[in-house]
């Protein structure tokens, strides 16, 4: 096997999943492994902070008699209630954990949650 | 019977109950910490929520976090396990309220039975036996006469102290004087109250337990006893049955007085009635507790009763299994051992880490109730135990046999264990000779304790 194809065959694996190939032929044998699983700790970089339910309940946009017109893509202020965790009587506040804008609305009203699902994306402003 | 149990527990009796839901075709939802989501109860549940932070006390311990989870799960019913919410009767009426079953006794049955005071009044309304003791506080004027009464050695307690403080022992009527003005004076410092009362000390004491189960339909079983003499700093580390030190007719006797009291509190589930038996076959009750044991297996293995099932039954309203009379019959002997995550070599210290290497034995008459597995991380916030090795056997010298053998096939690495300290228990000829009391782990670690600075 030339050098040529060697690196034709690395570039390949980089595609796919694999981690480790044999290739045989008479006496030759060449293995080739390649680390395709990536670092322990890596971090995927991401712009946007999840907001995360602070408990198990049921997730409300407003507390009741109130209403609460989030949308996605308007802008939130640090500590505003995007909506709250109905946990029997008591009522959990969920709130912005920055300024920013609302990109994601991952949660609908009257949906079961539990505690540390992300409910909502914010980008930072 | 249940369509879905919530399991308001962690760790291997999660597991244990899971395994008889699945057996009977019943809905299984584990509820788990955020330290909690690589554990095998949650594995292996047909449902899991996460309810919570590592503390207990935000998720195992939160009422509102467990009652929430069966209500967005559609739990109809919650089993407690042990420990935890197991004997709160406020959780019990919690589930009440919600119209969700509580698997375990009515709040009322909880406060009564689980509180000491109100216990001891139970017990002694059914003509079960107390440890002999004045019913109030005794002055210096009644003193002598109230300690020939009760028979020496006795125990002045301080009516205002709890947590063991405040207590003396008096083994002769010689000392009652001297030592009556200094256990006042004592509890007076204390607890502002130098009032006291006396208690009949019993000199180590077997520790005998009777397991009972009640439906309300009446029908109420007592099981063959528990012995949990070895203990070391009141936790258990082995429990056997039947005791050595039990014949059949005492066995009678203990059974009658366990559903006797179940009768009198019209208890409805699964329970265990503690009793101090002194060297001389006389017993006295002590506490019950109003929930599953960690023990149970022992009797399931001699009776081959399935309690959680029973425990099912019974809370559904449904009959219990057994309809032979009063006492269920048993087969052979049985052993558990509490193989917990601590360093025997460093008395016992806590000890916490990845489980490497979890080799289990195996073979005839073995059980394992664990929630451990290769790879699982111990987390640092709940207790230390990592699996019960349970053996069974025709007969005790066998079963004795079995657990070395069994010991000696248990394989961890990763995290220290205290099997070194059961294979010290197995090899020791008393525990060999069924001479066990609860001063028996003391005796048998003496030499090995470190020696003390003067």
């Amino acid at each position: 096997m030339d050098v040529k194809t060697l690196t034709k065959l690395t570039k390949w694996m980089e595609t796919t999943d694999l981690e480790e190939i044999t290739w045989r032929s008479g006496a030759d044998k060449i293995s080739l492994k390649i680390n395709n699983t990536p670092e322990h700790n890596t971090t995927i970089n991401s712009t946007m902070e999840p907001v995360l339910s602070n408990s198990i309940g049921i997730f409300r946009f407003a507390r009741p008699g109130k209403t609460n017109h989030l949308k996605e893509g308007t802008l939130v202020k640090t500590g505003q209630e995007l909506g709250v965790v109905e946990v029997g009587k008591d009522f959990k506040s969920v709130a912005a954990p920055s300024n920013g804008l609302l990109r994601i609305i991952s949660i609908e009203e009257g949906k079961p949650v539990e505690y540390g699902q992300p409910l909502f994306f914010i980008e930072p402003r | 019977m249940f369509k879905k149990v919530l399991i308001a527990n962690r760790g291997e009796i999660a597991v244990r109950v899971i395994r008889t839901l699945r057996e009977l075709g019943v809905g299984s939802v584990a509820v788990y910490s955020e330290a909690d989501r690589s554990s095998l109860h949650v594995r292996l549940a047909d449902e899991a929520v996460c309810i919570g932070p590592a503390m207990a006390k935000d998720s195992y311990l939160s009422i509102p976090a467990i009652i929430s989870a069966a209500k967005v799960t559609g739990a109809d019913a919650i089993h407690p396990g042990y420990g935890f919410l197991s004997e709160n009767a406020d959780f019990s009426a919690a589930c009440r309220d919600n119209g969700i079953t509580f698997i375990g006794p009515s709040p009322k049955s909880i406060q009564q039975l689980g509180h000491k005071a109100e216990a001891r009044k139970m017990a002694v309304k059914a003509g079960v036996p107390v440890t002999p003791g004045t019913k109030d506080c005794v002055s210096v004027k009644e003193a002598a006469a109230a300690a020939a009464k009760i028979g020496f050695p006795i125990m002045i307690k301080a009516a205002a102290g709890g947590g063991g403080k405040g207590i003396r022992i008096v083994r002769e009527a010689a000392q009652l004087g001297k030592e009556m003005t200094m256990a006042s004076s004592e509890a007076k410092a204390a607890f502002g109250n130098g009032e006291v009362y006396f208690e009949k000390y019993i000199e180590l004491p077997r520790h005998i337990e009777v397991q009972f189960a009640r439906d309300m339909h009446g029908n109420v079983i007592a099981f063959p006893e528990r012995d949990c003499s070895i203990q070391r700093r009141h936790q258990k580390l082995v429990e056997e049955t039947p005791s050595p030190a039990v014949d059949k007719k005492l066995r009678a006797k203990l059974e009658k007085a366990a559903v006797d009291l179940a009768e009198a509190a019209k208890y409805v589930g699964v329970g265990t009635v503690e009793f101090l038996l002194t060297q001389t076959g006389e017993f006295y009750f002590m506490e019950v507790n109003t929930r599953l044991q960690v023990e149970h297996p022992v009797t399931e293995c001699v009776t081959g009763f399935d309690l959680v099932r029973e425990q099912l039954l019974a809370a559904s309203g449904e009959k219990l299994t057994y309809t032979g009379g009063h006492n269920v019959p048993l087969t052979g002997h049985s052993i558990e051992h509490r193989i917990n995550a601590e360093d025997f070599s460093r008395n016992f210290a806590p000890s916490v880490g990845r489980i490497e290497e979890w080799l289990l034995p195996g073979g005839p008459g073995l059980r394992v109730d664990t929630h451990v597995y290769a790879g699982y991380n111990l987390p640092i916030y709940y207790d230390s135990m990592l699996a019960k090795l349970i053996v069974w056997a025709p007969t005790r010298e066998m079963a004795v046999e079995r657990s070395r053998r069994a010991l000696a096939e248990f394989k961890v690495k990763g995290v220290k264990t205290t099997i070194p300290a059961h294979q010290l228990i197995v090899e020791s000829a008393d525990f060999k000779a069924g001479k066990t009391d609860t001063g028996f782990m003391e005796r048998l670690l003496a030499p090995a304790e470190p020696v003390k600075a003067a």
